[in-house]
């Protein structure tokens, strides 16, 4: 007579699933940022012609309050936007090294970025001018 | 007096490892669900800094200036397209040192949106952004 063969189900090997995980994790860690660090409620301006950017280093923030960080900390006004970033760049050579990223609320008023801005410059760095690509006429 | 004990004892203390991978997938989807892996876009404008020059007539830097919702170029008034066409008439992708200049002013009430666009608009056009701004010393 003749006997059917027991089938045994196939096992999936899990044991190197940590792993794979682990590394996962470490991609995310290092490519993360968090949005915190980048100042209060912003409306970004709108520009064509906007390139993609490497994120610089130095950040400075103006708020749609007109509140200014410097590295997500607040700051009291230019003349501290100009020391700070003059010494955060100090042993700094390359142009890159320089660049400092300025992120405005788009309705900020010129008396509150203008001063910002010529403090950036004052400062030694160079303006990163964050925005967001406007739809291109045709 | 210590005894040391006995091997097959050993295994019985070994840390346990089955939640790990639990551990680990919930890290994962934490840093899935955060991770912004877009790159800002923006422009990036090395300002000269210093203190303007007096200049003849013939060589004066190009100045563009906003005040409210008005746009003046060389002291005179235009649109934006007028603006926006009269620069990129002026070839400044094909020019060279302080030729590339554009003096941005700003009087009365300006948004920093008025102010990035044209900014960028000078900066896609090829020139270099000089920002005017009035202080005890006079203009930067």
């Amino acid at each position: 007579m003749n006997r059917m063969p027991r089938h045994e189900l196939p096992v999936v090997p899990t044991a190197n699933l940590v792993d794979i995980a682990i590394l996962l994790i470490i991609f995310y860690m290092a490519c993360s940022n968090f949005i915190s660090q980048q100042g209060g409620t912003m409306k970004l301006p709108k520009a064509s012609g906007l390139e993609k950017l490497n994120e610089p280093l130095v950040l400075v923030a103006i708020d749609n309050q007109g509140a200014i960080t410097l590295q997500g900390r607040p700051v009291g006004g230019a003349a501290d936007v100009e020391s700070g970033v003059s010494d955060l760049l100090k042993d700094k050579t390359t142009d890159e090294m320089r660049h400092v990223m300025l992120r405005c609320d788009a309705t900020v008023s010129r008396r509150v970025f203008e001063p910002v801005l010529n403090a950036i410059v004052q400062g030694g760095g160079i303006v990163v001018a964050v925005g967001e690509k406007a739809a291109e006429q045709p | 007096m210590y005894k040391f004990p006995k091997k097959k004892m050993l295994g019985q203390d070994a840390i346990p490892t089955t939640s790990l991978a639990d551990m680990m997938f919930l890290l994962l989807i934490f840093f899935i669900m955060t991770t912004t892996l877009t790159r800002v876009t923006g422009i990036v404008s090395d300002m000269p800094a210093g203190t303007k020059a007096q200049q003849p007539q013939s060589e004066k830097t190009p100045m563009i200036s906003l005040h409210d919702n008005k746009i003046t170029m060389n002291d005179k008034d235009m649109t934006r397209e007028e603006m926006e066409r009269t620069l990129k008439g002026m070839r400044l992708d094909q020019k060279s040192g302080n030729a590339k200049v554009v003096i941005l002013a700003t009087e009365g009430d300006v948004s920093y949106q008025d102010y990035y666009q044209t900014m960028a608009f000078i900066q896609t056009c090829g020139g270099i952004v000089a920002i005017e701004s009035e202080d005890e010393g006079g203009a930067k």
